[in-house]
């Protein structure tokens, strides 16, 4: 009955739907074949090159070199063909011309007095009765150092001193207190300030020792010293300076004493000490002398009394003796001192090379003038003054300073013609050589009563300000008039005409 | 070459003449006889100067212009030659 069918699927097919696809073509397309070439090219010779500026060797200006060979600048000639006449007139009518004799333009104030403008003093040194032996200026011109000590005791003094200064341009200026006191074990002979660092100060002392201090310090002002040692001084030390050294820049401190050596300390401020760095013993046998001389009998070492650089030529320097000799002395000198070798770290040399004719007594002070190389000026106990010329043994002028003793003399820094004499009665004279006179320009009285005058300083800076240290232990500082300060017309050239004349 | 030599010497060698110099528009010394740092000196100072003179003179008067410049310190005399590219300097001490 009931079998199994299977029929056939019936499709219908739909009207609306058709097939959504067009006729579709297909095209495709491609560029041509791209040529590519490959080529190398390689250079065969190689060449290194390279600029790069100098750098310039003198930045200063120089000035074209001399001689024949100069680039001839254009024009030169012509510019000094147009000007030349007219140059050589107005130099004619110049040298002729009388239009400004005597004409002079004031452009400070005129100061006609000579005053004293402080009286600086030390109580407790006046007190024991010490007297000033040296001053000097610092290198600013402001301040004041002094020494005390003694000039006249003849014993060996173990007396303590002290050194002083003062600083004027401060304002709270006490004249009884100085600024700084600095304590000595043993009277201080001479002083002198650095002359760039304004708080070094050497100084000489009785004993033979040099001690430099340094102001700046506030415990140990001491920054080197000799020290007792084979190498120092024996007797006191009357002069210190201090010399450019043998390196650039560096100053090394020159000692002299009585005991005939001039001995150059370096400064070691490591180990506070002076090393000796090179000597000079002046023996009297090897001083070049007149034959007047050599009947002297008596210690053969020339005791050195006072010493002068000169400011033109930095190896000559004068020594004046305690016998009254005057030598130039030159520091390159290379003969050996004939003195017994005492046991010193270097071997001394004999610097002598000149000597003047002799003075009656021990020469006191001697100064080589600022304003010509070959004069000098030498003051003694025998009262007068000598002016020298380097270059002959006899004085130029001899000028009467005083009746007693003349313990300093200085050149004034600013007229050529003046100089100053410290004399043992208490007076200062100021001469001037362009004067007709021979008599002094100016006299200062210390109003010490009579005491001597043991040392004057010009102020370095300041030009019209002196400094004088007294035997009463004051230092007065006077102010000078413009007419011993500003400088005439003409007077280095009446300086020069005295430094030419030759002694009859 | 030599005739500057010539005149230069006989400026020079007049009477009170202690120095002579000759300086280049830029005030760069060229002819000198006195020593390098001096020189340099004196040219710097002095060409400032006359220019400085010239101005004065022109702003006065501009139909005016500077012949020559002296000036005389206490010590000595200086003497400028002016001109559109040299300065001539001469420095004498009169009536000696």
């Amino acid at each position: 009955m009931f079998t199994d069918e299977s029929l056939d699927a019936l499709g219908v097919e739909s009207l609306w739907r058709k097939s959504q696809q067009f006729a579709q073509e297909s095209r495709g397309c491609q560029t041509r074949p791209v040529h590519t070439a490959e080529a190398e090219i390689q250079p065969l010779l190689n060449a290194d090159n390279g600029t790069q500026t100098d750098p310039q060797d003198h930045l200063i200006y120089q000035l074209p070199p001399k001689g024949e060979l100069r680039p001839e600048s254009p024009g030169l000639r012509d510019f000094l063909h147009r000007v030349e006449d007219m140059v050589l007139k107005e130099l004619a009518s110049n040298a002729k011309s009388h239009a400004f004799d005597g004409f002079d333009v004031n452009w400070e104030d005129q100061n006609e007095t000579v005053s004293c403008i402080h009286c600086l003093q030390h109580p407790s040194a006046q007190e024991k009765g010490l007297q000033v032996t040296s001053i000097s200026w610092s290198c600013t011109g402001s301040v004041i150092a002094c020494a005390f000590g003694r000039v006249d005791d003849g014993d060996w003094s173990t007396e303590k001193s002290c050194v002083c200064t003062w600083n004027l341009d401060r304002r709270g200026l006490n004249p009884k207190r100085p600024d700084m006191i600095i304590d000595v074990a043993r009277p201080v002979m001479s002083l002198s300030f650095h002359p760039s660092q304004p708080s070094l100060i050497a100084g000489g002392l009785y004993s033979g020792e040099v001690v430099v201090w340094d102001t700046n310090r506030t415990q140990d002002l001491i920054l080197a010293q000799t020290g007792m040692s084979t190498d120092t001084h024996r007797e006191p030390v009357y002069q210190v300076a201090w010399v450019p050294g043998p390196r650039r820049g560096e100053m090394v401190v020159l000692s002299a004493g009585s005991g005939g050596r001039v001995l150059l300390w370096t400064v070691d401020s490591d180990e506070g000490r002076l090393v000796l760095s090179a000597g000079f013993a002046l023996i009297r046998q090897q001083v070049p002398h007149n034959s007047a001389l050599s009947k002297n009998r008596g210690s053969s070492n020339v005791g050195v009394t006072s010493l002068a650089l000169s400011p033109w030529d930095l190896d000559t320097f004068l020594v004046g003796s305690e016998s009254g000799l005057v030598l130039k002395c030159s520091f390159s000198a290379q003969t050996l001192a004939a003195a017994p070798p005492d046991g010193e770290s270097v071997t001394l040399r004999a610097p002598a090379q000149f000597s003047f004719s002799p003075r009656g007594g021990p020469v006191h002070s001697l100064h080589c003038s600022p304003f010509h190389r070959n004069l000098f000026v030498s003051v003694g106990t025998d009262g007068l003054a000598h002016l020298h010329s380097l270059l002959q043994p006899d004085p130029l002028l001899s000028l009467r300073v005083s009746d007693s003793y003349v313990f300093g003399v200085r050149w004034s820094p600013t007229r050529p013609l003046l100089f100053a004499a410290a004399t043992g009665q208490g007076l200062v004279q100021i001469f001037d050589l362009g004067r007709k006179s021979l008599r002094p320009a100016a006299t200062l009285d210390q109003l010490t009563g009579g005491q001597p005058v043991y040392c004057l300083e010009f102020n370095p800076r300041r030009k019209d300000l002196l400094a004088v240290g007294n035997a009463d232990g004051s230092v007065n500082i006077w102010h000078l008039s413009t007419e011993l300060t500003e400088q005439g017309p003409r007077e280095t050239a009446k300086l020069e005409q005295l430094a030419n004349e030759v002694a009859e | 070459m030599a005739e500057v030599e010539e005149t230069l010497k006989r400026i020079q060698t007049h009477k009170g003449v202690i120095g002579t110099i000759v300086v280049n528009a830029e005030g760069i010394p060229i002819r000198t006889t006195l020593d390098n740092s001096t020189t340099v000196q004196y040219a710097g100072l002095l060409h400032q100067l006359t220019m400085k003179a010239r101005s004065t003179v022109r702003d006065l008067d501009p139909q005016n212009d500077l012949t020559f410049l002296r000036i005389r310190p206490k010590k000595h005399e200086i003497m400028v030659a002016p001109d559109k590219e040299y300065l001539l300097i001469v420095i004498q001490n009169p009536s000696e």
